[in-house]
């Protein structure tokens, strides 16, 4: 156990403040703050290139191995980098899906010719990515997915027909990765492929799903004989190498997102004050209770992160996602109540919401997405415990 | 003790409920969020022609003479079918805020009968509100300055509309120069009746939060029902069913509260605001859960536009924090509770 930084890692901090104090000015002043979870429909191309002028400085992925154009940081300069990012208000990253999930998965699974071939579009910031899982009837059930690959035995590529649904960001991205079953008498886990895709093509339609703040972030996607560019792994490796991305999920990015927790209990905390709400018991409590969940948070991650090389998820990160939005969701709830009584204003008509009303609405989403409250529960008694499965369905 | 309601009660609630459904469909509702001044004069019209703007103007104007206890019932309704503010805010806040003034003050007999006739909109501005809802259609606003009541037409005062997270609240923040014209009511009465509005407006929030409630919760049950996820319906797993089985709980719970609370406000009981601010507390918190649970159940799907979830969370969240938000009525209670020689003891369990 050590807790505290080296002198190279404080040389490292001063760098990453440094780069950040010269250059989120100018064109990028308005996206500080900005582009966080519930805000990120905002600002897409300036945040575009935002991401590029990152890259510029070698500030994406810079947890990745220096072979493929990461800086091979330690995970003590990426705590670092994280909270020098949060610390200066920048914008939430659109490459974020590319970043934390495509490329790491690429990295642990693909060739070495599929690893030039995309690896550097991340990191430039020039390729954006989604996350092509869930389908209609495969939410919760992911194993249920219909969308179908075919290969053309003429020139040997895939083609893909299906619609997958909730795609962040798809509107946005160029490419996408997709689980298709290759197998069409499979069922369940077994039969499937992972695709990558480019959006960029007629076979592939992307339709915005207006969400209950008035704006979109997600969309359906229709794939109608969509060319695949490649196969990650071998046609039926596709649940194996779609897990092991959910497992990235639950990595360093993590740790970004808790710095990003912290600004938004910072401003609500600043609010309590200014209102009066801080001296409310009931409150008081509340923001104690909610520094300390996050507290609790940031040494679990770091706990999790510091044996980080097994891919084999321990218990620690199976209580992770549970944790993290259980806890996220009682801010949203205590940002509403500290702003009491003004908490329904809106900034503007006709449907303009406040930073803080997109974080709470935003949250009623967050015990849903990758793996519900429930679903995470039944993973931790079932794998974590050792429990017998629910009886399924089918 | 008798938690009963009459028959006359339960029949003018059925007959509101039925007319609702057909009338005040989501679809239709969602058409009304668009337009400017977010209300339907044709609906309102129709609402007054059930007797609902009459409700609880006295006989003698011209009304059907019914309390807050039928009123317990019939604002279940309101938020059920999530009716916008301005008929629960004229036909029972500032209807009961009129009839408790004394009978000679100027005007009062007419605004009744105005009210029980479904012509006239009120918006009430009481301080514990920051802002006042339905102020830019409203004929007459009433107004507390120090205690006192006072009445205005909206051409007189100054106006800012804020738009609200749900669609059809229409809020706005008021200026106002209160002058002997506008005052129809000192100090000395005022105070009493601002605190039976407060009370009565905190009432209004609370049955409406739990039809909200109820909504919330039929709305997941049918989702439940019908979405499958492997090869199952989700309400037939156990976390789905303990979801919606808890909501119930909470709005079957709420439910004597809200009714033993409309009666000591009738009453004129003295114990009144700790009844009034536990049923304020007890039914937006199950308003809360319903929303929760409701969102979870329903998947990425209640996080939708479209899908009408969403019309009765947003209700739920606005009104949460109207009329007194949960610090407030919590230190009610609290104040209530702690205060020296407050009725508590076996002897006072129940007829308190
Ligand atoms: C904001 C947002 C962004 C998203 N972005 C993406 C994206 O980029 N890419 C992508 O692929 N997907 C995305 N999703 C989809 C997300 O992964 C799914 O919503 C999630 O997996 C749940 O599936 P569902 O919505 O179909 O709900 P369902 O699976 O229908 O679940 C409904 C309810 O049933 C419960 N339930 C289901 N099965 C069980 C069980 N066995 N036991 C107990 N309870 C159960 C659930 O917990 C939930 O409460 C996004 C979703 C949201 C809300």
């Amino acid at each position: 156990m050590k807790l505290t930084f080296s002198p190279e890692d404080e040389a490292f901090r001063g760098e990453v403040a440094g780069w950040l104090r010269d250059n989120l000015v100018g064109e990028f002043e308005v996206l500080r703050y900005r582009g966080g979870p519930g805000d990120e429909h905002m600002f897409p191309e300036e945040r575009k290139r935002w991401e590029q002028k990152l890259a510029e400085g070698g500030w994406t992925c810079v947890g990745w191995p220096q072979q493929y154009g990461g800086r091979g940081a330690s995970i003590e300069q990426q705590v670092i980098f994280f909270e020098e990012y949060a610390r200066a208000g920048a914008p939430g990253r659109v490459g974020h899906i590319g970043e934390g999930l495509a490329g790491p998965t690429l990295i642990a699974f693909g060739s070495e010719e599929q690893k030039q071939s995309y690896l550097p579009g991340i990191v430039a910031g020039t390729e954006l990515w989604c996350q092509g899982y869930s389908e209609p009837s495969a939410g919760s059930d992911l194993a249920n997915v219909r969308t179908k690959a075919t290969q053309d035995t003429a020139s040997g590529k895939w083609l893909i027909n299906g619609q997958k649904v909730w795609t962040s960001l798809a509107h946005e991205s160029d490419w996408c990765f997709v689980i298709a079953r290759t197998d069409p008498d499979s069922q369940a886990h077994r039969g499937l492929g992972f695709f990558l895709v480019s959006m960029h093509q007629p076979g592939v339609t992307v339709r915005p799903i207006e969400q209950l703040t008035g704006t979109s972030e997600f969309n359906e996607v229709f794939f109608d004989d969509a060319v695949a560019a490649d196969i990650v792994g071998e046609p039926g490796d596709g649940w194996k190498v779609a897990m092991g991305l959910l497992g990235f999920e639950r990595g360093v990015s993590t740790l970004g997102q808790q710095m990003q927790f912290q600004n938004e209990l910072d401003e609500i905390i600043r609010i309590a004050k200014a209102n009066g709400a801080a001296t409310e018991p009931s409150i008081r409590q509340r923001i104690a209770e909610a520094h300390t969940g996050l507290r609790l948070m940031r040494y679990n991650a770091m706990r999790m992160l510091s044996d980080n090389g097994s891919s084999e998820p321990d218990s620690s990160s199976l209580v992770y996602k549970l944790h993290w939005s259980s806890w996220h969701r009682n801010l949203g709830a205590l940002a509403m109540d500290v702003l009491g009584p003004e908490a329904e204003i809106i900034e503007s008509a006709p449907y303009n919401l406040t930073r803080l009303q997109s974080m709470f609405l935003f949250t009623r989403s967050d015990t849903i997405y990758g793996g519900t409250n429930q679903i995470q529960r039944n993973i931790i008694a079932e794998r974590g415990l050792g429990m017998p499965k629910e009886p399924k369905g089918r | 003790m008798d938690f009963t309601f009459t028959e006359d009660q339960l029949a003018f609630r059925e007959a509101i409920s039925r007319f609702l459904m057909t009338e005040a469909p989501p679809e239709m509702l969602r058409e009304i969020w668009d337009t400017d001044d977010g209300r339907s004069p044709e609906l309102r019209s129709k609402m007054a022609a059930q007797g609902l703007t009459a409700l609880s103007v006295p006989e003698a104007l011209g009304g059907l003479g019914m309390d807050d206890v039928a009123w317990a019932l019939m604002t279940q309704e309101l938020g059920y079918y999530a009716i916008a503010d301005s008929m629960a805010d004229t036909a029972y806040v500032a209807t009961g805020l009129l009839s408790a003034l004394p009978e000679a003050t100027p005007r009062r007999d007419e605004m009744l009968s105005k009210i029980a006739e479904g012509d006239a909109r009120f918006a009430v501005g009481h301080p514990v509100n920051p802002l006042v809802a339905d102020v830019h259609l409203a004929d007459v606003i009433l107004l507390e300055h120090n205690g006192e009541i006072h009445s205005v037409r909206r051409e007189s005062i100054g106006f800012e509309r804020n738009p609200s997270i749900d669609s059809s609240r229409r809020l706005s923040r008021i200026t106002f120069s209160p002058s002997d014209e506008t005052r129809i009511v000192d100090a000395a009465q005022g105070q009493a009746i601002w605190n039976q509005t407060l009370n009565r407006g905190a009432l209004a929030v609370a049955g409406q939060s739990i039809g909200l409630a109820q909504r919330m919760l039929d709305l997941s049950i049918d989702y439940v029902v019908q979405r499958k996820q492997f090869g199952k319906p989700i309400g037939s797993f156990q976390a789905v069913k303990h979801h919606l089985a808890q909501v119930a709980e909470k709005i079957e719970f709420a439910k004597p509260v809200l009714y033993r609370a409309a009666h000591a406000l009738a009453q004129g009981e003295a114990n009144v605001d700790l009844h009034v601010s536990h049923a304020k507390l007890a039914c937006c918190e199950a308003a809360w859960l319903a929303a929760r649970h409701g969102i979870q159940v329903h998947g990425a799907m209640g996080y939708t536009w479209e899908v009408d979830l969403q019309m009765f969370m947003k209700r739920a969240w606005a009104l949460d924090s109207s009329w007194g938000d949960r610090a407030f009525h919590k230190s009610r209670v609290a104040t209530a509770v702690l205060a020296d020689g407050a009725p508590i003891g076996p002897q006072f369990t129940f007829g308190e």
